[in-house]
């Protein structure tokens, strides 16, 4: 690939940017960042304005913008599930969310896990939750390399070798640096910039890429017409329709769930903050719905089939196909500024996932296990010290490790993280569950939904569980949480019988 | 006690059940994974759908105004629709 010098002075410029701007974010609304709700939460001051761009800019990654049209070209209407899943996520962040944020706002919880060590006063339910999120964010963290490696790529920058992989290792040089100064308030103030451009980027997208192709007829018209619907199942099977849905409720009632989605929600300054955000937020589901599109563009642009783009193929399979599209469409100097959305994009939920990874670190394992008695200071130390450890770690696992595996281990994370859903949300409506019968629902949920994956070959998160005679596939992990909500259910009167005889005299 | 935290629950937080009706919308795949009627030459799948985020959206902002408009009249003093949480953070059972 030539190297795009327009491209890539452009994309500097900006990444250069909102590099100063997540250094000066330091001393905006000027705090102490030597205590850890200041540093890992931004003091919970953000308004309804800063916590959309903050929420937006975390729950709609670099990955996002890269996978889910890379899910519609390859696969076609399947990969639109992600429209359904971005509409089911603000009913529940409307209903369940403000009423979290107010218990962890009056009880001074950083974390979920806080919150589950003091709602049902057990260290070990709390050590559960904790080591789920950290386990489930590292992938995801890992994957925003991914996105970013993509569009560095995609630029022309050197290939292969060690050079090849310098522009990324600088990328998160700065992110790991600015995340330590400044904690939660820079990826707050760059999430500003990164939604402006991808907004900037996209509404470009669908103006300039049909009037150069033809207008949406044309382009519905280039896509093979049975990619364009679901499969109808048939036999005793639901085939694709149960999977669809399921994929969409699952992965809906996983988001907020994950420790980063978390932390934006917790930084937000009120639960009227949140409940305007459940209808504000749906701006960025519509530019999701519109991005996904951009993998049908791809194909009527036929990027796959020049041979200017066959080397960017080879290397990232159907990823490349945003980039490609972009490359054949936009001018130089517009390419930069689309990718240097997406790299952007990759910053904040990588700087927001790792403050969260440390986070409960902190809290839940080292305060809670090693140093109870450790001062604020050595707390919001060690959270920006571990924050640092937690990039390196994800930097090595890109560059070592085969990308399948990340692939794979984010696909088994939504499992892992929507065990959490029993413990962290029915502990908000109601009194009737016990600690102990939440661990082994968890633990139950969790085995059970690795095992479901496992027996795809860790390729899909789709099981086709067999229930009376019909098949129906679905999300392993809408099927593994029921398994673990239906074992809590269970044990609660039994455990709670138990203590109470083993109480008394 | 929880049957008084039902009622006042109810009173004014009774617009959160127009919150299924985004989920309503795209339960029901087989009502929506078809080609026609498109919509300036796109298909009924995607512009569908594209739709339901806006409906999601405009439901989402009708219960919290609704909310905004009931909690002061229903209850004085307290505007705060998630009061009713004790002060060890422990929930009232109001399942």
């Amino acid at each position: 690939m030539t190297f795009n010098v327009t491209a890539a002075s452009v994309f500097v410029a900006l990444f250069g940017l909102v590099t100063w701007l997540g250094f000066v974010a330091a001393r905006w609304r000027k705090a102490d960042l030597n205590q850890l709700h200041e540093w890992g939460l931004g003091g919970r001051r953000f308004g309804t304005v800063v916590t959309w761009f903050l929420l937006g800019g975390d729950l709609y990654t670099a990955y996002t913008f890269i996978a889910v049209p890379a899910l519609v070209y390859g696969a076609g209407a399947m990969g639109f599930f992600a429209v359904p899943y971005t509409i089911l996520i603000y009913p529940i962040l409307f209903l369940i969310f403000p009423r979290l944020w107010k218990i962890a706002h009056e009880c001074g919880h950083v974390t979920a896990a806080d919150y589950v060590r003091d709602r049902f006063d057990s260290r070990y339910l709390a050590l559960a939750v904790a080591l789920t999120g950290i386990v489930a964010t590292m992938p995801y963290i890992a994957l925003q390399l991914v996105g970013m490696e993509v569009v560095i790529g995609a630029l022309g920058f050197p290939a292969g070798g060690w050079t090849g992989h310098l522009p990324l290792i600088i990328a998160f040089i700065v992110l790991a640096a600015f995340t330590y100064t400044s904690g939660l308030r820079a990826p707050a103030l760059i999430a500003v910039v990164k939604d402006m451009l991808i907004f900037v980027t996209i509404f470009a997208a669908i103006v300039i890429i049909p009037a150069k192709l033809g207008g949406y007829g044309a382009i519905f018209a280039s896509v093979p017409p049975e990619k364009l619907t679901l499969t109808p199942p048939s036999g005793d099977s639901f085939g694709s329709y149960s999977a669809y849905i399921t994929l969409a409720l699952g992965s809906a009632l996983a988001l907020f769930l994950y420790p980063h989605s978390m932390t934006g929600i917790l930084s937000a300054s009120s639960g009227k903050v949140i409940r305007r955000n459940a209808a504000a937020l749906s701006a960025y589901s519509f530019v999701l719905g519109l991005i996904a599109l951009l993998g049908y563009m791809a194909i009527a642009a036929g990027v796959d089939k020049n041979s200017l783009y066959a080397e960017g193929f080879a290397q990232h399979g159907a990823n490349f196909a945003v980039p490609a599209l972009f490359l054949d469409s936009f001018s130089s100097w517009f390419v930069g500024v689309a990718f240097a959305a997406i790299a952007i994009g990759a910053l904040v939920p990588a700087a927001i996932m790792s403050i969260a990874c440390a986070n409960l670190f902190t809290r839940n394992l080292y305060k809670e296990f090693w140093k109870p008695d450790c001062t604020d200071a050595e707390e919001a130390r060690m959270a920006k010290i571990v924050s640092l450890v937690v990039k390196i770690g994800a930097v090595v696992f890109i560059l070592l490790i085969p990308k399948a595996y990340a692939i794979q281990l984010q696909l088994l994370g939504g499992i892992w993280i929507i065990q959490l859903l029993p413990p962290i949300v029915l502990g908000l409506f109601t009194r009737a569950f016990n600690a102990q019968a939440l661990l082994v629902g968890w633990a139950a949920g969790t085995a059970i939904g690795t095992y479901m994956a496992a027996a795809q070959g860790f390729v899909s998160s789709v099981y086709p569980l067999e229930i009376f005679g019909v098949t129906a596939p679905g999300y392993a992990a809408l099927y593994s949480v029921l398994v673990n909500f239906l074992v809590a259910a269970a044990l609660s009167p039994l455990f709670d019988r138990l203590a109470w005889r083993g109480a008394a005299p | 006690m929880a049957s008084k935290d039902v009622k006042r629950g109810l009173a004014c937080h009774w617009p959160r059940f127009l919150l299924i009706i985004p989920f309503l919308l795209v339960a029901w795949v087989p009502f929506y994974n078809r080609l026609e009627p498109t919509l300036g030459d796109i298909p009924f799948f995607y512009w569908y759908q594209l739709a339901a985020i806006l409906l999601g959206a405009g439901v989402a902002i009708t219960v919290y105004l609704l909310e905004e408009w009931i909690t002061p009249t229903t209850e004085q003093g307290s505007t705060d629709p998630d009061s009713g949480i004790d002060a060890s953070g422990t929930p009232g059972d109001i399942l």
